[in-house]
C-alpha cells in the first residue's frame, strides 16, 4: 500500500492509455511522455501495460507501507533524494518526497507489481474529463491510499538506464512533424514560416494540451469542419496563437492542423515548461518511421 | 469530391470525403467506417468518424500509410452510402437554458418561438466528439443559426441542450464549453461502465420533447 501524504501540483495514475475508444468522446490519455514511463516499469521490471504515477511540476510525497522497489524517470527531480532512472529497493515506512520537477515538467513513479487500480475502458489511466480511471476519477489526493498490483515480467534492473538512451528534458526544443492534415487550410507558404519561428511556450499547459505564442508570426487560417484529431496535432487558432495536443486531447476539433507531432518526439512536448522555445521541423514520413523504429529498439532491448 | 487522404502524423490517416454538414457525406463516412472494419485490413487499429471525414489509426510495427491508403482507395465509388434508418429517440428537454433569453432576442423571436423550432424537427446524429459522449446534431432551422458564444464558460452543466451555427449538442459531462445553453436533459449520454458507453452514434436520430 502507497499513502499519499501530499499530492503535489498534479499527479495521477496513467498507463499506456485507452486508444480506441475515440469514437466515443473519449481521449486516448496515458503517460503523456510514454518514454520515460516505458523505461520506469523496465526498470521495476514491470510488465509495459502496468500502471504509474505520474506527476507534474512538483511531485507528490508517498509512503511506501511495505518494502518494495520504485524508480523514478522523466523530468528532472533535483530534490527527491534518490538518482532517477534506476531501480531501488525502499524499506516499510519510506516517504519519498519527490519535491519540484525541472528541467522537464513531468516525472513518472513506477512500483514493482504497478499500481492495482481497476481497468475501466481498457485502461487504469485517469480520464479527468470524464471523471473515471486512475483508481478515483480525478487526480490523486492527500490522504489516498494506493494498492499495489502483481504485473510483474522480470527481476528489476540492477543497472542504471544508459545516458545514451535518454531524450532531452530541456528546451530550446526541436520538435519533428509531419504537415497537416489540414494543408488546405494555409497558404502554401505557411508551414516554412512556422518552422522559422521560435514558438513560445506559455503557462496554458495541461494534459489537454500547450498553447504556444508564435512571436512575429500570425498564421491565417481559413475555418474547417470538424475533423477527429489526434496527440501531437497543431492546431492553428483564430487568434494566430498554436495549440498542440496531448494524450488527454478532445477528440475531435474544428481549428486547422497545420503539422503533426511525430511519435518519437511526443515526449518532448510532454517536457517543454512554459518561457520554453519550440521550433518545428518537417522530417517526412520515412524518417519519422526510422526515428519510432530506433526508439522502439531501445524499448525491446528492455524487453 | 474525390477523397482526400492526408497523413495525420505518422500513425494515423484523415480521410476527407466532403467540406459540408450534410447526411449523404455522413452516409458514405459511416459505410466506410463499416467497410474498413470487416475485413479490417491487416495493421488499422482504430477509426473515428465525425460529419464528413474519418480518421484511420494504424499499427506502424504491421503496415504503414502507404497501405492503408491504398486499402481506403479501393473502397472509393464502391460504397452504399445509404443511412441505416433506426427509431427515433426522444431527448425529453427543460427548455430553461442560461442563453434562451439572449437567444431569443440575437433571433428576433420569443423565447417560446425558439423552444418550438428547436423541438419542432428530426435531427441527425453527425458525431460523438470534442469530450466523452458529446453528441453533436444537426441541422437547426435557418431562424435559429446563431454564432458561438464570444467567450466560452468554463463550465457547462452535464445534459446542457445547446446550439451554434448551424449544429445542436447535447453536453454529456460538466466540461467547459461555448455553445448557447438553452436546455437541460437528464437522459444519461456517457457511462464509463456501460457498453457502449455513449447513449447515441453516428447515425441515429433524436428529437427533442419539451418537459411541460
Amino acid at each position: 500500500m502507497i499513502e499519499v501524504v501530499d499530492p503535489g501540483r498534479y499527479t495521477s495514475i496513467q498507463d499506456r492509455g485507452r486508444p480506441g475508444f475515440e469514437r466515443f468522446g473519449i481521449p486516448p490519455g496515458g503517460a503523456v511522455d510514454w518514454f520515460a514511463a516505458s523505461i520506469a516499469n523496465h526498470l521495476v521490471g514491470n510488465e509495459p501495460d502496468a500502471a504509474l504515477i505520474e506527476a507534474t511540476m512538483s511531485g507528490p510525497t508517498l509512503r511506501f507501507q511495505s518494502e518494495t522497489t520504485i524508480a523514478v524517470t522523466g523530468g528532472h527531480c533535483p530534490d527527491a533524494g534518490c538518482p532517477s532512472w534506476r531501480a531501488h529497493r525502499v524499506d516499510a515506512g519510506f516517504a519519498l518526497d519527490l519535491g519540484r520537477v525541472s528541467p522537464g515538467l513531468r516525472s513518472y513513479i513506477a512500483v514493482r507489481g504497478g499500481i492495482d487500480v481497476p481497468v475501466v475502458l481498457g485502461s487504469r489511466s485517469l480520464c479527468a474529463i470524464g471523471a473515471f480511471g486512475g483508481g478515483v476519477g480525478r487526480p490523486l489526493q492527500k490522504g489516498d491510499r494506493l494498492a499495489i498490483g502483481a504485473t510483474v515480467s522480470s527481476p528489476a534492473v540492477s543497472e542504471p538506464w544508459p545516458e545514451s538512451h535518454r531524450l532531452p528534458i530541456r528546451g530550446p526544443w526541436e520538435v519533428r512533424v509531419v504537415p497537416g492534415p489540414h494543408p488546405d487550410a494555409f497558404d502554401p507558404p505557411a508551414f516554412q514560416r512556422l518552422s522559422a519561428t521560435a514558438c513560445l511556450v506559455t503557462p496554458a499547459l495541461d494534459r489537454m494540451g500547450i498553447r504556444l505564442d508564435t512571436p512575429g508570426l500570425r498564421l491565417a487560417a481559413t475555418e474547417i469542419l470538424t475533423t477527429p484529431i489526434i496527440a501531437g496535432a497543431i492546431q492553428v487558432t483564430p487568434s494566430g496563437g498554436l495549440i498542440a495536443l496531448l494524450a488527454d486531447h478532445p477528440t475531435t476539433g474544428g481549428y486547422p492542423v497545420i503539422a503533426s507531432v511525430i511519435t518519437a518526439d511526443l515526449p518532448l512536448l510532454a517536457q517543454a515548461r512554459p518561457g520554453d522555445t519550440v521550433r518545428f521541423r518537417d522530417v517526412g514520413l520515412a524518417e519519422a518511421a526510422r526515428l519510432w523504429r530506433r526508439l522502439s529498439g531501445w524499448l525491446d532491448l528492455s524487453a | 469530391m474525390t477523397w482526400r487522404v492526408a497523413a495525420a502524423g505518422d500513425r494515423a490517416l484523415l480521410v476527407t470525403l466532403g467540406e459540408t454538414i450534410d447526411s449523404s457525406l455522413l452516409g458514405l463516412v459511416l459505410a466506410l467506417d463499416r467497410a474498413l472494419s470487416d475485413p479490417r485490413p491487416a495493421g488499422l487499429l482504430s477509426s473515428v468518424p465525425a460529419y464528413a471525414s474519418l480518421l484511420c489509426r494504424f499499427d506502424p510495427a504491421i503496415t504503414d500509410a502507404a497501405r492503408v491508403e491504398d486499402a481506403i482507395r479501393r473502397l472509393e465509388g464502391h460504397l452504399d452510402a445509404s443511412m441505416p434508418t433506426g427509431p427515433v429517440t426522444d431527448v425529453p428537454t427543460r427548455y430553461d437554458g442560461p442563453d434562451l433569453e439572449e437567444v431569443a432576442r440575437k433571433t428576433n423571436l420569443t423565447p417560446a418561438d425558439v423552444i418550438d423550432a428547436h423541438a419542432s424537427r428530426e435531427y441527425l446524429v453527425y458525431c460523438i466528439g470534442f469530450a466523452p459522449g458529446f453528441t453533436y446534431c444537426g441541422t437547426l432551422p435557418d431562424e435559429l443559426v446563431i454564432p458561438r458564444l464570444a467567450s466560452p464558460r468554463v463550465r457547462v452543466p452535464a445534459g446542457s441542450v445547446a446550439i451554434a451555427g448551424r449544429q445542436t449538442g447535447i453536453y454529456a459531462l460538466a466540461s467547459p464549453g461555448g455553445w448557447n445553453l438553452i436546455g437541460r436533459t437528464d437522459l444519461r449520454l456517457f457511462e464509463a461502465g456501460a457498453t457502449p458507453p455513449v447513449r447515441f452514434k453516428p447515425g441515429d436520430r433524436i428529437r427533442f420533447v419539451p418537459n411541460r
